[in-house]
Parts: structure tokens; C-alpha cells; sequence
């Protein structure tokens, strides 16, 4: 290695090495209290004197009133995540079919619709949200809260996912058009085939956007065993003594599904995610 | 098998129209090249006969029944694309095999048709490959392949060879031809190499700026083509054209007289055209000096400089002569070809 290559190699670490504690200081900190008892959870020191997995127990046990709907709650959290992710990928599928392949009429001013609705914060649309809810009776069902996200996820994967389908050749359409294909049998034979890593990419996006919601699923779930477990966590803070090494324990049992699945389909997130972003 | 007949045929995109007109008929088991420069209307020609492109005016038969409304699927045709069009997640089998489990034809029928289909195309070993596995010349044949298992009434080419590499092209160009030997199947085939058109087909459609300029077998082309368009897009090389004016029985250009044994009007402004190999190196004829020599082991071409033109040679052989040589050109008079200078018709 030349003189050049080590300042930039250095450099990079300069920057790298900051960026990387920063990100991971947050994550050893829950990880930390995860395993400390209650008493030296706040002692300060960098590894408990006794580290244990009791909380972990105690957690899986439902056996703290705040733990009391841990399952059903977490149960919520995936039922939640999966249908949001199926939901918005069987709509933002068929939009991007339709608009990209079958050239519909209107198609763009979708497309253009799409993009909009991101001038709008998510925040704003809360109370609306609340409300068109409330009109149809759906208030403390899970579904309310499915049918937000899927609203608030679709635009974003209609739009990742009409680009990546543009990038399919045209011919391919054509050719199974005189192989005989009818658009149905173009769409199932052909079409999902060849977009399966975009729509990998897409239903992770939905799912994890929906893992993480709070603020939605604060608002619009209310009782006990309906909310999903990330506004359950909220609720360790209405006390003025929280059992913080529980919370943390919790925590870092809720984070390590999306971890797990980001590390499983990181090959497509990465290429899914960014197709699209630049014409080719 | 089938006959396809063209009539009137017109397409416009928005305001441009592409094709104004074009009446054509195709026999059964022919094999009917469409060749042109690009943007002349050929593919869009094609691809209306596919039911990929919508009919403006005009209509299209295929076997006598018109199928300006019929569906791709339900005119019993099969298409080569270019780009081959393979479905990148099938294998080689499934490739083939794609349009008949969409008819859901039985399973030993579309495997005994595939076996066929591949034996012909020496694919066997590939069945179970995928295309992106394949060189550019076998996923050629997997696209012939495609179409023949269907055994429809017409098989469309769009420019089949064009992705190939030279060497690769000769022999496949040989292939496709001998396929059309072995099944007789009618086909419509188009290409911008006027070398493929001429080898390939039984009768050329020169086609330009939306209109068939001349339509006629190959060789027919070749000697006598209806006008300037044609005369110079086919051959290679290309023939030798050049402003003159016709006197006596021979064109007067270039500061020569250049026989030829057409009758035009005394003092009528023509263009006069030769092909390179119907200029003979001897003695007594018309001077000029060598400005290139190109040999090319069985014929050598020559640029020759004659006035201020140049001009193209093709002498059997090899040849001693080298740049700035003078020599002697004797056109031969019964290979001339004569085209009014104002409309480029053939006189």
C-alpha cells in the first residue's frame, strides 16, 4: 500500500469508527440492562458484576404487570407486520402490473398521486386517520391499524415497484402475449417470477415499517390485548419507577426480529431498494 | 401453413404515419424477406401482422380470414425477437414448452414436441440450462426453437441475427434457411442487411420511408431494380451512380460517354449506374487512376478515381496495380442501369 491509499484508508476510519459507536452505543446500552439485575442496572460500570438472563425469564413468563399481555402483544406486533407487508405487496403488485405493463389509462397521474401524498408528513394524517377509523367502527381493532400503514406504505412500493417492473424488458411481454398468455397468465407465469426480489424488498419495507410503528398504533389501538408490543413498551414509562432492565430485556427481544429478517433478504434490500432510484 | 396478404396497410403514431399503404401478398410456405434502413416501417409492418401494434387502415389475412381483430395469441403465429425474448427464469425446456402448457396441451405431448424441436436445433444437451447459460447463437436457436414447437401458420423474424457476432451470423443466417427447408413453413422475415435479404429469401419487399419500393426475388432486385433507392441499397458493394446526360445512345458524364443499351429522351438529365464487378479493367475504354486497392484473395476491389468521382471495382483475382496507377474502364453496356435524374424511376 502506497502513502496515498493509507491517508485514505485512514481517513475513512476517522469517520467510520464515530458513525459506528454511535449507532451501536444505544444497542449496548439495552443490551446491558437486558442482562443486569435491577440494582446495578444504573451502577454505570461497562458489563454488570452478575450478568443474567433472569429478565429474559421474567419477560417470557408474562410474570410483571406490565408483562401481562407480553404474548398476545407481541402475537399483535406480527400479525400486524405480516398482514401490512402481504397487504401492500398484493396491492403495490398489482398497481405497478397494471400501470407499468398494461399501460392503463391514468396510470401516471397514479404515479403522480404517489409521489404526493410524501409532501404530506405522516403525523398530519393521524387525526384524519382517526377519524375515517372511528366513522367505520374499526377503532381497537388490528385492522385499523393494518389498514393506516397500508395506506402510508403503499405509495412508496407502488412506486419502487413500478420502476423495477419498467426495467423488465418489453419484449418479454410481447413474447408471451403470442405464446398465448393472457394478462392474468403474463402477470403469474412471467411478471412475478422475474420481480421477485423487488417484491422481497417491498413486503420487508412494509412489514418493518409496520413492526415499528408507535405513534398509529398508539392512537388507534387503546385496550390492553390489542396493542402490538411497541406501544406496550410505551406503557413501562407511565410509572415514575419503571423496571428499566425489563423494558430493555423486552426491547431487544422486539428488535431482533427485524434484524434477523433485514440480515436474511440484505441481498435484496439493497438492490431492491434502490432500483428505480437512478434510470440505468 | 399459410398464405398472408397485406392490403392497404397504414399506420400512423399520433400524427406521423409510418406506413402509407403497403399492399402485399405472401404465398404459402414462402419466405418473404422485409428489408429497409431503419425507421423505413419494416418492424412496424411485422409487428402489425403480430397484433403487437394496432392496424390504422388497411387490412391483414392471414390463411384469407382478416385478423385486424384478432388477438397475438389466436393468429397461430410465432415470432424471433432480436433481443430473443427468453424467459430468463424457465429453463431451455420450459422456454419451449411455455406456449403449449399455456394451450394445455398434455404433458408427453409438449415433452414429444420439445425432444422435436430441440433434435432439429441441436439443443439436446442445453434442455435443462437456463438462458443466461447459453451463448448468444444458442439462445438464438432456444427462440427458434420457441416458435417451432408451436408449428404456427407464419414465423415472424425481427431482425433475428442482429445481436450476433459476424462469423456467428453466416452460419446461423445457413440455419434459419435450412429450417425453412425441412418445415416450408410461410415466413416473414425482417432485416436492415440486404446481404441476409438477399440469401435468405425467396422474395424481398425493399421497403423505404413507409412505402415497398420494389418487390420481387432476389436476383430480380439485383439486375434490374425499379429505381435509384433500390439500385444502391442492394448489392454489396454498392453500385456506382453519377449525374449525366443522355445523348446518342449513351449517357454523357464524367467527362466521358458510358454506354449503355437504354433509350432515353436526346439531352434528358439521367442518372447513370454500374455495379463494380460490370466495370472491366481494359484497354481502350474510359481512364482513370487507382486511388485504393483492397484484395480480398478470390476478388479485389478497387477505388478509382474517374473526373471528380469515385468509383467502386471489382476485378476477379488479384491484381498488380497499385495506388496512382492509370488504367482503363470498360462498363458493360447490357449491365448498365439508366434512372430518370428527377423521379429516380428506372427508365
Amino acid at each position: 500500500m502506497n502513502k496515498h491509499k493509507i491517508l485514505k484508508e485512514a481517513k475513512l476510519w476517522l469517520v467510520a469508527i464515530p458513525v459506528l459507536l454511535w449507532t451501536l452505543l444505544p444497542i449496548y446500552h439495552i443490551f446491558l440492562f437486558s442482562i443486569s439485575s435491577k440494582d446495578s442496572a444504573f451502577s454505570g460500570a461497562l458489563w454488570p458484576d452478575k450478568p443474567m438472563l433472569h429478565n429474559f425469564v421474567v419477560v417470557f413468563r408474562q410474570d410483571h404487570f406490565y408483562l401481562h399481555h407480553f404474548w398476545a402483544q407481541i402475537w399483535n406486533s406480527l400479525w400486524i407486520a405480516v398482514a401490512v407487508g402481504v397487504l401492500t405487496l398484493v396491492i403495490a403488485t398489482c398497481a405497478a402490473f397494471a400501470i407499468s405493463r398494461l399501460k392503463v389509462r391514468g396510470g401516471r397521474t397514479v404515479m403522480n398521486a404517489a409521489l404526493f401524498t410524501y409532501f404530506i408528513p405522516a403525523a398530519f394524517l393521524a387525526v384524519p386517520m382517526y377519524k375515517a377509523m372511528g366513522s367505520y367502527g374499526l377503532l381497537n381493532s388490528r385492522w385499523s391499524l393494518v389498514l393506516a400503514m397500508v395506506t402510508l406504505a403503499s405509495p412508496y412500493a407502488i412506486w419502487v415497484l413500478k420502476q423495477a417492473s419498467d426495467k423488465l424488458p418489453w419484449e418479454l411481454d410481447e413474447a408471451a402475449r403470442i405464446d398465448g398468455a393472457t394478462p392474468l397468465q403474463l402477470f403469474r407465469l412471467v411478471y412475478l417470477p422475474l420481480m421477485t426480489p423487488s417484491l422481497v424488498a417491498i413486503g420487508t419495507y412494509a412489514l418493518l415499517l409496520a413492526w415499528n410503528e408507535y405513534l398509529y398504533a398508539f392512537l388507534l389501538l387503546s385496550h390492553e390485548n390489542t396493542i402490538p408490543l411497541a406501544v406496550g413498551l410505551g406503557h413501562f414509562l407511565a410509572s415514575d419507577d419503571s423496571p428499566w432492565e425489563l423494558l430493555m430485556a423486552t426491547a431487544l427481544i422486539y428488535a431482533t426480529p427485524p434484524a434477523a429478517i433485514y440480515y436474511a433478504f440484505r441481498r435484496y434490500m439493497v438492490g431492491g431498494l434502490t432500483s428505480g432510484a437512478v434510470k440505468a | 401453413m399459410a398464405s398472408v396478404s397485406f392490403r392497404e396497410v397504414k399506420k400512423e403514431f399520433g400524427k406521423t404515419r409510418v406506413l402509407h399503404g403497403i399492399s402485399l401478398d405472401i404465398a404459402d410456405g414462402e419466405f418473404m424477406v422485409l428489408v429497409g434502413p431503419s425507421g423505413c416501417g419494416k418492424s412496424t409492418l411485422l409487428r402489425m401482422l403480430a397484433g403487437l401494434e394496432d392496424i390504422s387502415a388497411g387490412t391483414i389475412a392471414i390463411d384469407g380470414r382478416v385478423v385486424n381483430d384478432v388477438e397475438s395469441k389466436d393468429r397461430d403465429i410465432a415470432m424471433v425477437f432480436q433481443s430473443y425474448a427468453l424467459y430468463p427464469h424457465m429453463t431451455v425446456r420450459d422456454n419451449m414448452g411455455f406456449s403449449l402448457r399455456l394451450r394445455d396441451d398434455k404433458k408427453d405431448l409438449i415433452e414429444k414436441r420439445v425432444a422435436q424441436a430441440a433434435k432439429i436445433l441441436n439443443l439436446e444437451p442445453y434442455l435443462e440450462r437456463y438462458p443466461r447459460e447459453l451463448s448468444g447463437g444458442q439462445r438464438q436457436r432456444v427462440a427458434m426453437g420457441r416458435a417451432i414447437v408451436r408449428d404456427p401458420k407464419v414465423f415472424l423474424f425481427d431482425e433475428p441475427l442482429s445481436n450476433l457476432d459476424a462469423k456467428l451470423r453466416v452460419a446461423m443466417r445457413a440455419e434459419i434457411k435450412a429450417l425453412h427447408q425441412r418445415l416450408k413453413t410461410t415466413t416473414v422475415y425482417v432485416t436492415h442487411d440486404q446481404v441476409e435479404a438477399m440469401t435468405m429469401a425467396d422474395r424481398i419487399a425493399v421497403m423505404n420511408e413507409g412505402r415497398t419500393e420494389q418487390l420481387g426475388a432476389p436476383l430480380e432486385l439485383y439486375d434490374r431494380p425499379a429505381n435509384l433507392f433500390v439500385a444502391q441499397f442492394i448489392g454489396s458493394p454498392a453500385m456506382n451512380v453519377f449525374d449525366g446526360v443522355y445523348r446518342n445512345g449513351a449517357v454523357e458524364a464524367l467527362g466521358a460517354r458510358w454506354p449503355c443499351n437504354k433509350k432515353a429522351h436526346e439531352g434528358q438529365s439521367v442518372k447513370y449506374g454500374i455495379r463494380p464487378e460490370h466495370l472491366r479493367l481494359e484497354a481502350g475504354g474510359i481512364p482513370a487512376q487507382i486511388e485504393v486497392v483492397e484484395p480480398m484473395g478470390a476478388e479485389t476491389e478497387l477505388v478509382v478515381k474517374v473526373g471528380d468521382a469515385r468509383l467502386t471495382v471489382l476485378a476477379h483475382g488479384r491484381s498488380s496495380a497499385g495506388p496512382g496507377d492509370r488504367i482503363s474502364l470498360v462498363p458493360e453496356a447490357q449491365n448498365a442501369h439508366v434512372f430518370d435524374a428527377a423521379t429516380g424511376s428506372r427508365i
